[in-house]
């Protein structure tokens, strides 16, 4: 049975549609990868998913339940969380701070402080540094700490590799390894094609509000990407 | 000496000014309610107390005790059932809704007290003296200073030691994402809420015991509120403070050298900081740590 199904979800901005009937489904354990252009409605369906953004038509069931009207904080408690664009962390706290806010409406479950220490060895020299002195990638290792601290069983993750440089992006992605191997499903989305596809089990591609794309990672190619990614006019 | 005996006594009336200002900071930098109530509500407070210490045998720190969880109530329930109902980047619904209760506790008051002057009565304290080096320094005002230092540090130890104060300030960067973490905004606006008015009920007592006041007094304590948090700084419990302590000093120094000069000084000296600030300040303030 799927963790997480989204059947023809409908998400509007004021008068502006960003999403039109997308449904997308992930399984438990899985990894799935959402890739698009800019304004495809990616960061929109993460943000409808754990309910920032409300749901215009379709729904949202999420470990059997219907979660497609909730407030974000009671979808938060089942066991999703986010690490959303551009990091966000509360720049006004440090980082241990961003790290107990993380814990403090936790689930129970494996990840504790010693465990995302243990996860970014480098975050624990830095833990009592105010949130806004450090690097972008030690924010984002931040974000993703605090992130795994609530004890999801679905983590949401918003552009990752935005801002950052490629060394730093794949120290960040050799941490999903361990993040796997303790049960948590995962939604990538992410810009960068190839690194979604090889850090998932299935993609789906977005273009202007609607999967043009889904596809086991093993199986896609280049052309049905570009295809997707594109539209007609891109091939 | 008696310019050093007035800069220590405005110190200590500016310990008292920075408590103004703080349920007003608090407010503005966590929900960005402009509260235009909070001086009402520092004068509800105060009449609170005399009602209490009239009407009922309890001692003075029972009564300190009592204002203050009513007022963590009544701000508490404030927040629950109207201001969070308009929450949003527009702040003028607050501050009318926070205008238009002004007006009717103020005609309430007037309407139940009448208008005269009051004060809480604190007995043999409130003409004892220290004398040193040929100054002197009034025993309550010194009492009064202190009780303002532990307010502060108490609230600084709140924000950063404890669970919901780190929500509060995590609320005043991002309250989505706070939401995201399992937090209901609402109700850490509600809980932040009561501490402001807690805070503000507090400085009305303080302030009660110092000096007389009526229904009319809130929109001067106010206007002492706004201008310290400006002095001080949007967002930061430290610049609270010291923006009192400058704005008590500089009062207590004029009228010293101007008896008839009544509050003028301190706002012209507030008008200067603005000046030199050239309103530069931060209006969306990060709530740093004090």
């Amino acid at each position: 049975m799927s963790l997480l199904t989204v059947e023809n979800l409908d998400v509007f901005y004021n008068d502006l549609q960003a999403t039109f009937g997308v449904t997308l489904h992930v399984d438990e354990g899985e990894t799935i990868a959402v890739i698009g252009a800019n304004g495809a409605g990616k960061s929109t369906l993460l943000r409808a998913i754990i309910g920032l953004t409300p749901t215009g038509r379709g729904s949202i069931r999420f470990a059997g339940e219907d979660i497609t009207h909730q407030r974000c904080n009671i979808v938060a408690r089942r066991g999703i969380a986010l690490v959303p664009e551009g990091r966000r962390l509360f720049h006004s706290l440090t980082v241990e701070e961003n790290l107990l806010m993380g814990m403090a409406r936790a689930r129970p479950g494996p990840w504790t402080l010693p465990a995302v220490y243990d996860l970014f060895p480098a975050m624990r020299d830095l833990r009592h540094a105010p949130a806004s002195d450090i690097s972008g990638g030690q924010q984002q290792m931040v974000a993703i700490a605090r992130a795994l601290l609530t004890n999801p069983r679905l983590l949401l993750c918003d552009e990752l590799s935005l801002g950052l440089a490629p060394k730093v992006i794949n120290e960040i992605y050799a941490c999903f390894a361990d993040i796997r191997g303790s049960g948590i499903s995962i939604v990538l989305v992410e810009q960068d094609t190839m690194r979604a596809r090889n850090s998932s089990n299935r993609i789906y591609c977005l273009l202007k509000g609607r999967v043009t794309l889904e596809r086991p990672a093993a199986d896609v190619t280049l052309e049905e990407i570009k295809h997707a990614y594109f539209g007609d006019h891109g091939s | 000496m008696s310019i050093v005996e007035a800069i220590l006594n405005g110190l200590m009336v500016g310990g008292l000014y920075g408590l103004f200002g703080l349920g007003l900071a608090l407010a503005f930098g966590i929900m960005r309610v402009v509260n235009i109530a909070h001086g009402e509500f520092i004068v509800l407070a105060a009449y609170l107390g005399v009602s209490l210490l009239t009407l009922t045998p309890l001692p003075l720190p029972l009564v300190v005790i009592c204002v203050a969880m009513a007022a963590f109530a009544l701000g508490w329930l404030l927040q629950a059932t109207i201001l969070n109902r308009v929450l949003g980047p527009n702040p003028i619904p607050g501050m009318v809704i926070t205008m238009g209760l002004s007006i009717m506790l103020r005609n309430a008051l007037v309407k139940i007290y009448g208008s005269n002057i009051r004060s809480i009565e604190v007995g043999a304290l409130q003409d004892r003296g220290l004398s040193f080096f040929g100054m002197s320094i009034g025993v309550l005002p010194l009492l009064i200073f202190s009780a303002a230092i532990v307010l502060f540090v108490a609230t600084n130890f709140l924000l950063t030691r404890t669970t919901i104060g780190r929500a509060f300030r995590a609320a005043a960067d991002d309250f989505e994402i706070l939401e995201t973490l399992g937090f209901d905004r609402r109700k850490i606006y509600s809980a932040a809420m009561g501490l402001a008015v807690t805070l503000s009920a507090l400085a009305g007592l303080l302030l009660a015991m110092r000096s007389s006041f009526s229904p009319f007094s809130g929109a001067e304590r106010l206007l002492i509120a706004f201008e310290v948090v400006i002095i001080g700084g949007l967002g930061s419990l430290r610049g609270c403070f010291l923006g009192g302590l400058f704005l008590g000093v500089v009062q207590v120094v004029a009228l010293r050298l101007n008896p008839n000069a009544g509050p003028l000084f301190g706002h012209l000296a507030f008008f200067v900081v603005l000046l030199v600030k050239q309103m530069n300040f931060s209006f969306r303030p990060a709530w740093r740590r004090a």
